[in-house]
């Protein structure tokens, strides 16, 4: 199950008027339109099995691309073909091996527990009855929400919905599934445990994921590979560790001195940019080519009491990626 | 067939667990027949006094009011505002998405939803007949067979009234915003199928051009078979005229949606 996206664009026709009601009544007898370019002219092949992220600011694209892909736009021209099926003709045969997951928008009903719910997409997808009790117990375990499957779906916490949304989404085995913010608005427990299981699903059913998020640590935990759309134009396809590399490569290093700093020259460490001293332990934010440097004078200044490396938070890399991503397109 | 059934009837069944939460909903139903009735029995009971008449149109007083009981029934069987106005709401801010990515049709999932919803009402209108029929014998369903032409032209007002209201729905893809149009259909629909009033009661003018649009199937004829008003040798001709118009709208509805769908834009994230 391939998924292959062939230069495909969308145009949206926006209507625009001055604010007011001077503006309202203008607009009433005049309307102003402009062409939005949401998506130009992306291409994306994904192979079965992968976990690909699509990330991109507000705006940017992600889930207009998503949801071309399943179907849901017609592009204004390119093709998109997932395992031969053109998804905006949306054949059952098609509609049975896709699903998505829209963190903003439900599925279950609202007034009644999701088990009813779950029954109901049993029908719809046609699950055999063995095949959806087994599925279910798992996920239901999985997800550490068999005691809420049977509670009416608006006294659930988000992450309780999101977690029954998620199971809604996989009762039917799809091949492909969408995630669209899977993850926002929970805490780190729901968010992990989310995490874990989109892991476990993948390597036990080889579904191939594709997950929009603005937490980069869904991204980090799930995807090897991404996809950058920025303005509508896909701006880098490949590994997410390089593209991290590439935007910020800088490591993080902890010393902490076991003499007393008075008797040491550290003056001139600490003017370096990216260098910080706070009690006995200094900080230092460089490249692997001058981190080698470094750490050998201050091993001549000093024996450490202790020392680490560590990378730089991937949410903050990514934040200065995409606060001026122009900057960063030459490195990619 | 079978699975799409086995899907629908999965619907429905939803609808029913839901409406059971939700009791109070059916009692007002079944209050909004009863207040309708006396309302207009005290209407038309001055009417009647003030005027002088014992018949107006071809109706006694107490035709007229077991008519508007039958009416207001009818009416509010094949009433889909509420239905219309989710499905509108789907297609304005991308609710329409949960079931464009599922294998099931918009239009066949709120059908099931629309009866669905309204089961409570078939049930506690149908005792309500029931009951009629023992204290009033002879007022309505004269014969058996009448039972039965009215529980098929019922089911094809109910369909066909949906059918109507899906094309309104389908204008959303176009304008956003078209509750106003259903709300404007819905006042002319209560007085052009003959809910409130008989058609009987319009100028002969006025009558044909009713009779060259739906409307009367919706409401006029079902009520007046039930009320042994049209003869029986007049029924297969009108269930064909009605056949057609069921098709008719249904072939639009599915055009105009197709069409629709492509300038759908699935709002929202």
């Amino acid at each position: 199950m391939s998924i292959q996206v062939n230069n495909i664009s969308k145009e949206f026709k926006i209507f625009k008027r001055e604010a007011g009601l001077k503006g309202a009544v203008k607009s009433f007898f005049n309307r102003k339109y402009e062409i939005f370019h949401a998506l130009k002219s992306i291409s994306l092949d994904i192979n079965e099995g992968e976990i690909i992220g699509i990330l991109g600011e507000n705006g940017a694209g992600k889930t207009t691309l998503i949801k071309a892909m399943v179907g849901l736009l017609h592009p204004t021209s390119g093709s998109i073909f997932i395992d031969g099926f053109s998804p905006w003709e949306r054949k059952n045969n098609f509609l049975k091996t896709v699903s998505i997951v829209m963190g903003q928008k439900n599925q279950l009903w609202w007034d009644i527990p999701a088990s009813e719910s779950f029954l109901l997409n049993q029908k719809i997808y046609q699950i055999p009855e063995k095949q959806f009790k087994s599925t279910l117990d798992e996920m239901l375990d999985l997800l550490d929400v068999r005691d809420k499957v049977n509670v009416q779906v608006r006294r659930l916490s988000l992450g309780e919905r999101m977690k029954m949304e998620i199971i809604s989404a996989l009762l039917h085995r799809p091949k492909i599934v969408f995630l669209d913010e899977p993850t926002i608005g929970l805490d780190v427990t729901s968010q992990s445990r989310i995490r874990e299981f989109i892991t476990k699903h993948n390597e036990q059913y080889g579904t191939t994921f594709l997950l929009t998020s603005h937490y980069m640590n869904d991204i980090q935990a799930l995807c090897k590979r991404v996809f950058i759309i920025h303005k509508g134009e896909g701006l880098y396809d490949g590994d997410f560790e390089t593209l991290v590399k590439k935007i910020n490569p800088k490591r993080r290093l902890q010393f902490e001195f076991s003499s007393n700093l008075k008797s040491l020259n550290v003056e001139k460490l600490i003017n370096k940019p990216n260098v910080s001293i706070n009690d006995q332990c200094l900080t230092a934010e460089l490249p692997d080519n001058e981190m080698m440097d470094f750490l050998n004078q201050l091993f001549e200044l000093d024996t450490p009491a202790s020392f680490s490396f560590e990378e730089l938070p991937v949410e903050e890399t990514m934040k200065s990626f995409f606060a001026n991503p122009e900057k960063f397109i030459s490195k990619l | 067939m079978r699975v799409a059934f086995s899907k629908y009837f999965m619907v429905m069944r939803m609808t029913w667990i839901q409406a059971l939460e939700y009791k109070a909903n059916t009692i007002v139903g079944i209050f909004a027949v009863i207040s309708g009735v006396l309302i207009e029995y005290i209407l038309w009971d001055r009417i009647y006094e003030t005027r002088g008449v014992e018949i107006i149109n071809g109706f006694s007083l107490n035709q007229l009011i077991v008519y508007i009981f039958f009416g207001i029934m009818v009416g509010q069987l094949k009433s889909s505002w509420v239905t219309s106005f989710e499905m509108i709401e789907c297609i304005r801010s991308g609710g329409l998405n949960k079931y464009l990515i599922r294998p099931v049709s918009f239009f066949s999932y709120h059908f099931s939803l629309f009866i669905g919803y309204n089961s409570l009402f078939y049930f506690s209108y149908f005792a309500m007949i029931i009951l009629f029929q023992l204290i009033f014998p002879g007022w309505a369903f004269q014969t058996p067979i009448q039972a039965v032409a009215f529980i098929i032209f019922l089911s094809m007002a109910v369909y066909l009234s949906y059918s109507i209201y899906f094309l309104m729905i389908c204008c959303a893809f176009w304008f956003g915003e078209v509750r106003t149009l259903i709300l404007a259909f819905n006042l002319s629909n209560r007085i052009f199928t003959g809910s409130i009033i008989p058609l009987e009661f319009f100028q002969e003018s006025i009558l044909n051009i009713i009779f060259l649009t739906p409307l009367p199937y919706l409401v006029n004829i079902p009520v007046n078979i039930a009320l042994g008003n049209i003869s029986s040798l007049e029924w297969p001709q009108l269930f064909i005229n009605g056949l057609i118009w069921v098709v008719v709208m249904t072939f639009l509805g599915q055009i105009l949606y197709k069409i629709g769908i492509r300038k759908y834009e699935g709002f929202g994230g």
